[in-house]
């Protein structure tokens, strides 16, 4: 990753904070509409819950050599 | 009668027995004939237009065309071509042949309008499919195969069981809408469908044998079973509450394994079941909007997943292997195989401008509609998982993974292949910029349009903030290939005790049974040699039969003729 790279993304996120606050200020049809940039933070959050998640559930339960099962 | 010939299904059917008579040269090409046909069929019979035919006392319904079978037509035949073209270089007439009959199968059940057709199809697409397993010739392939196979014939199994129930209740042997009620006909039939739709915890045999399958055996599976399963699942089953946990939680349980393996195709298969999650949650709220999104879900989810399974593919093909481990820095080495890939992936992810966004974004929105919050906040977390495996974890680990270079051999593809993943991916974006060309075939009116200023703030803010998660634990997603264990454990850890029971078993008992008979055989043949030397202990004169006399011959000779008269006489 370069850095213009994340400038873009960083752009990108941005222009999506500006609509939210802007465009979508009084949208309102899921109790979550009312916390700001809720689904920046759910993606976050969502993907670091995942990933300690399944590193859990591997380590602990499912995983096996590889010839486990001959 | 000659009518019954042009069901979509039947013609890719009659296909497989004209190939089977063609040359090699010719065949592949022959091959993509027939699904242009079905389409053709597809497309220009109206609603409402069915073909009858007499079983004995029973009127079939062979063909019912309406809307919702329609759509799901057009989308097995387009990938039965697609998928075709892939494998155009493959002249192995056993894949050619079981592919196209596999094809007939699910179109064959789209059109079903009543139970026994539907099943006889279903079977078909059964054994078809597994020989696209088998075709791999690997131990491990012939070993999925059967597990496969015997998981399916249990399907199969539970399902007609469910219609026979069914009609000894209701007398009706029609594909209809079922009330939602849990008698044992019913739940039979479901469980029988939800094999299929590979909904948890029956869901092993799909990520235990796709990633076994042959490269392109892969693409036309990845299409046809789940799909054409939730086909029925929105005929028969609209609404049925219990299917909108199930498929929610198995959105989120495909996501998590997804993160877990470390094999591309394997990666993909529990993508399947995530997805399908989507479908069967809609199916399970049961608006019109979310039966609507099931719908253009399945057709996404096909263009886009035969697009991922031809992309990787193609690198298994090329490298000879698909385990991320090996693979890393192929992004000067197959760089159009990256960006077709990349279109799925993205489509899969859901990214405005790909076909994934129209359909997915209506689904979970029609969990809004319906209130149900937490199905749609569980939706979302599964897009999460997606993008952050299939976007972001897998195409990182195999065209780049902080290696700039692999020594890896990489072959040439063949053209075709490139030909079937751009018809595959010109779709994706196609469906992704004019979503009216999919919604205008949907079951019910549409009323909704994707791209809102909301839909793009909420995909965009996820996506990028995924993103930003898996870029910092990119490396906790690397690592050697494992198995990663899961319900399969339970019969495959079983197989030995159930062979040791069932099998080795009964085998000793029969071998144990044969030796006493035969020692009991040989007893009473030694003791009657000679029965006086026991019946008279006080002679040891040993009888001679040479030594009777005449008349003692033709006593004897009587009575073997009765036993051998009557003998005769009780077993005629």
């Amino acid at each position: 990753m370069k850095n213009w790279h994340w400038i873009v993304l960083g752009i990108l996120f941005l222009i999506t904070l500006v609509l939210e606050f802007t465009y979508l200020a009084d949208y309102d049809s899921h109790w979550w509409n009312s916390v700001p940039a809720f689904y920046a933070l759910f993606g976050f959050i969502g993907t670091v819950v995942i990933v300690y998640v399944a590193k859990f559930i591997a380590k602990n339960i499912v995983n096996r050599d590889i010839n486990y099962y001959d | 009668m000659i009518e019954l010939l042009t069901i979509p299904g039947v013609i890719l059917i009659i296909g497989a027995i004209v190939l089977s008579l063609l040359p090699e040269k010719i065949r592949s090409t022959v091959f993509l004939i027939f699904p242009v046909a079905a389409l053709a069929v597809v497309l220009t019979r109206p609603d409402g237009y069915t073909l009858t035919a007499a079983l004995g006392s029973f009127e079939l319904i062979v063909m019912e065309v309406d809307a919702l079978s329609r759509v799901f037509g057009i989308i097995f035949a387009i990938t039965a071509f697609v998928a075709g073209t892939y494998a155009w270089h493959i002249k192995d007439l056993g894949q050619q042949i079981n592919a196209l009959v596999y094809a007939g199968g699910a179109l064959g059940v789209t059109y079903a309008g009543d139970f026994l057709t539907l099943i006889i199809f279903w079977e078909l697409m059964a054994v078809s499919s597994t020989w696209l397993i088998w075709a791999n010739r690997t131990e491990a392939s012939d070993k999925a195969g059967n597990r496969y196979l015997l998981y399916h014939i249990l399907g199969g199994g539970l399902l007609l069981s469910g219609i026979v129930w069914h009609y000894m209740e209701t007398g009706s042997i029609l594909v209809e809408s079922l009330e939602q009620v849990y008698t044992f006909g019913n739940v039979l039939m479901l469980v029988g469908v939800c094999i299929n739709a590979a909904v948890i915890p029956l869901h092993t045999w799909l990520a235990d044998a796709y990633p076994k399958a042959t490269v392109t055996g892969a693409v036309f599976m990845s299409a046809f079973t789940t799909k054409s399963a939730v086909y029925v699942l929105i005929r028969v089953f609209p609404g049925w509450e219990l299917l909108t946990w199930f498929g929610a939680a198995m959105a989120i349980y495909g996501v998590i394994y997804a993160v877990i393996c470390k094999d591309i195709r394997e990666i993909l298969a529990y993508h399947i079941i995530s997805q399908v999650g989507f479908m069967v949650c809609g199916i399970g709220i049961g608006t019109e909007m979310a039966l609507n999104g099931a719908t253009a879900h399945a057709y996404s989810h096909i263009l886009y997943k035969s697009l991922l399974f031809m992309s990787t593919g193609a690198v298994l093909y090329a490298t000879g292997t698909s385990k991320l481990v090996n693979l890393g820095g192929l992004a000067k080495k197959m760089p159009w195989v990256l960006g077709l890939y990349l279109v799925g992936g993205f489509s899969i992810s859901g990214l405005p401008l790909f076909n994934g966004f129209i359909s997915k974004s209506m689904t979970i929105s029609a969990a809004g509609y319906a209130h149900n919050e937490a199905a749609m906040l569980m939706l979302l977390f599964a897009s999460v998982g997606t993008f952050l495996s299939v976007g972001l974890k897998l195409p990182y680990y195999t065209w780049f993974g902080g290696k700039t270079d692999n020594d890896i051999e990489v072959k040439p593809l063949p053209k075709n292949m490139y030909i079937g993943m751009g018809i595959a991916a010109f779709s994706c974006i196609f469906y992704g910029l004019y979503p009216q060309a999919l919604y205008m075939y949907l079951p019910f009116e549409v009323d909704y349009t994707p791209f809102t200023v909301y839909h793009f703030v909420e995909i965009t803010q996820i996506s990028l903030m995924t993103f930003a998660g898996f870029w910092m634990l990119r490396k906790k997603m690397a690592g050697e290939l494992i198995i990663a264990l899961d319900v399969d454990w339970f019969y495959r850890k079983a197989a030995p005790a159930t062979r040791k029971i069932f099998v080795r078993g009964v085998d000793q008992f029969y071998d144990r049974v044969e030796d006493k008979i035969w020692d009991i055989a040989r007893f009473l043949t030694r003791k009657f040699k000679n029965p006086m030397l026991w019946l008279n202990p006080f002679t040891d004169k040993k009888n001679e039969a040479s030594t009777y006399s005449p008349g003692m011959g033709v006593v004897m000779s009587f009575i073997l003729f009765s036993f051998i008269v009557f003998a005769l006489f009780l077993y005629l």
